[in-house]
């Protein structure tokens, strides 16, 4: 059931989204855009559609707010379908990554605009959008122009301009990729505080990982129209469904081998392993770069879990040092403290260990 | 130097504008005061001006240009930015509409003209087709829509050319515009007529407004259309001008000039007044 949140005279409906077996086809594509998508956001929450350029994020927010008919499936508001609500009532309100404001009209007509066309009196529109400015941070800007705006500045408009119209769901088309690095970390926060204030059903589409992970409840990942995992951001680092995934979170080393026993034989020996993805039969035996813990040569590579290997380059990047590692005929990434890793050197004796708590094994990728 | 390359760069097109414009126009003023030192005319005065402007014939003539002008500029920018709108959407054989749309662009206005006297007057095409198949009884009792009294046929052929050249500036506006703001209105609750009425129709005014006030300039001096369509009393000012500056009567050159001018003060005014009023309607929106 929706439950109205109150909040400084706005009242919200929390809404769920269901999507179901969601399909769109281009005229004259030779594959779908979205291929049978299935996902249920939860009311009130902040979720966000994550994939590479192409894979059909846009395709999938316009038809959620129904500005593009699927091919077949059906989106449910609350559990009722909206497929043949037009967008104009659907109250799925599309923030687009270029903002666009009505550059012939003021701030203030902007912010107002969707409370106008719903007819309500002007004295009403004057008091919500000085309410709007004020939450997205901007007071008392009503009579500038689009143009007088940094690309900031307008981001927040137009996030003010959707939110006035109190949305069922709201849907953030890419929108912090038009912003530079510093402007980004603000707006995020921003995007942050008010869906938590507000309690207001999010979708909101990025092609970068580390943003969604930072912002979402929960993260939806699409590669080429089709879903391949739905979780809590943790889980994407902790236990990815695939390789594929995997690799799109920054993951590395991919050791094949034959799951038994919570036992896992691979050319590089055997390993205990905690969890995986596969139980039993041929698997992927993976590890992050940053679970990979680096000792000197003569700790015991003999135990269990424990592999010598010899590094063959080292790469500083700020924050930490990407070391990698020989073992046999496979190459293992390594991500470390700079300082536990000073007086290593390229050519160096090493031994590895991968603990088994950290250790995940994923089905083997069809070629 | 660096100051001064504009300038230095635009001086060829300067230098005819000044040669044509302010020459022609200064040696046409002069003449409409009766100014000719040349041949002993030293003590310029406005008796030229005191008779086209007390003249009726002048003064319909005025109104009747005026009527051509806003008509056609009129009826072709609607058509035109309706059809624009059509063309926009998908649909097959969007292509051929688009071309066929386009297809008179190059056409001159003469032949459009020649075109609609062999269609529309009481001894052509369609009169005598009527006729053939007895929805009249004879020829002559076509409906006049050439040298008519509400100058038809004129404004049909300003129509028939302006349309497309008026679309397909409005095309490519539209283009430009994009749909992603129609869709961005839609989703905050705003209806076809709202979305086109606050976000289309004020995205795309101000480039439609320019294009067309050169259609007003141009249906405002035009001088061949009128000639050829209309009828011989009241007649288009270009029409008048012309007419007075070849008549064999010297003494109406300084009237000819006299009209000249004013066609050319009126036009400016007219589309100055246009451009005030379109700047204020695109800021209201
Ligand atoms: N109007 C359209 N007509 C035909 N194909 C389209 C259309 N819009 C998108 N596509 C195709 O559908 C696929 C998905 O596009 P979509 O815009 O949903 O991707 P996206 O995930 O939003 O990408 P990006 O991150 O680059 O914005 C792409 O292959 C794209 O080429
Ligand atoms: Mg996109």
């Amino acid at each position: 059931m929706p439950r109205p949140v109150a909040l400084d005279g706005c009242e919200f409906d929390m809404t769920q989204v269901v999507l179901t077996d969601l399909t769109k086809k281009y005229l004259g594509a030779t594959a779908p855009a979205v291929d049978r998508l299935n996902l249920e956001c939860e009311s009130g929450r902040l979720h966000a559609l994550l994939g590479p350029s192409g894979c059909g994020k846009t395709t999938t927010m316009k038809m959620i707010a129904g500005l593009l008919k699927p091919n077949s499936g059906d989106i449910a508001f609350d559990g009722a379908s909206v497929l043949h609500t037009p967008a104009e009532r659907r109250g799925a309100v599309m923030v687009f990554q270029n903002y666009l404001l009505f550059p012939y009209m003021s701030v203030g007509e902007n912010v107002g605009f969707g409370l106008k066309m719903r007819g309500v009196d002007k004295q009403t529109i004057r008091r919500r959008v000085a309410e709007m400015l004020e939450l997205v941070r901007l007071p008392g800007i009503e009579a500038r122009r689009p143009k007088q705006l940094s690309g900031g500045q307008q981001q927040r408009v137009a996030l003010a301009r959707a939110l006035i119209v109190q949305p069922k769901v709201l849907l953030l088309d890419e929108p912090l990729s038009n912003l530079d690095a510093h402007l980004r970390d603000e707006m995020r926060e921003l995007i942050r505080t008010i869906q938590q204030q507000m309690n207001i059903t999010t979708i909101f589409v990025t092609h970068d990982q580390e943003e969604a992970v930072v912002l979402a409840d929960r993260i939806a990942l699409m590669f080429d129209g089709v879903l391949h995992q739905v979780d809590a951001p943790q889980r994407f680092y902790d236990g990815p469904v695939s390789a594929r995934v995997a690799r799109f979170f920054g993951g590395a080393n991919f050791l094949p081998g034959q799951m038994h026993n919570g036992q896992f034989e691979s050319r590089l020996g055997c390993f205990a392993v905690g969890q995986g993805a596969v139980l039993n039969g041929p698997a992927l035996l993976t590890i992050r770069p940053e679970a990979i813990q680096l000792c000197a040569a003569e700790s015991g590579s003999q135990q269990k879990n424990h592999l010598p290997g010899r590094i063959i380059s080292r790469l500083y990047t700020g924050a930490n040092t990407r070391v990698k590692v020989q073992v046999n005929e496979f190459t293992l990434t390594v991500i470390a403290d700079p300082h536990a890793v000073d007086a290593a050197r390229t050519g160096d004796m090493v031994t590895l260990y991968l603990a088994p708590e950290r250790l995940w094994t994923l089905p083997i990728e069809s070629p | 130097m660096e100051r001064l390359r504009p300038y230095l760069m635009l001086s060829p097109a300067l230098l005819i504008i000044m040669l044509f414009f302010l020459g022609g126009l200064g040696v046409g003023l002069m003449r409409s005061l009766n100014y000719m030192p040349i041949i002993g005319l030293t003590e310029p005065n406005l008796d030229a001006y005191v008779g086209i402007l007390t003249d009726r014939t002048f003064l319909r003539s005025l109104g009747l240009t005026l009527y051509i002008a806003i008509a056609s500029t009129a009826i072709s920018m609607t058509l035109a930015v309706a059809s624009g709108l059509l063309l926009r959407r998908s649909f097959r054989g969007k292509q051929v509409m688009t071309f066929l749309f386009q297809l008179n662009l190059p056409i001159p206005h003469i032949v459009g003209a020649i075109g609609i006297l062999f269609l529309f007057t009481q001894g052509g095409f369609l009169a005598r087709a009527a006729h053939a198949v007895h929805l009249i009884e004879q020829p002559a009792d076509f409906p006049a829509l050439v040298f008519d009294r509400y100058a038809i046929g004129i404004i049909a052929e300003y129509v028939w050319k302006e349309i497309p050249f008026i679309g397909v500036v409005v095309l490519a506006i539209l283009q430009a515009v994009g749909d992603e703001y129609e869709a961005l209105a839609q989703t905050l609750g705003a209806n076809r007529w709202q979305r086109f009425r606050h976000v289309l129709l004020p995205l795309i005014l101000p480039g439609v407004l320019s294009v067309s006030v050169i259609v007003l300039a141009f249906t405002l001096g035009a001088y061949e259309i009128p000639f050829m369509l209309g009828r011989s009393f009241p007649q288009a000012l270009p029409v008048l001008a012309v007419r007075s500056y070849t008549d064999p009567d010297l003494n109406q050159r300084p009237q000819a000039m006299a009209m000249a001018i004013v066609i050319t003060v009126f036009s400016t005014l007219l589309i100055l007044a246009y451009m005030e009023l379109s700047r204020r309607i695109v800021r209201k929106e």
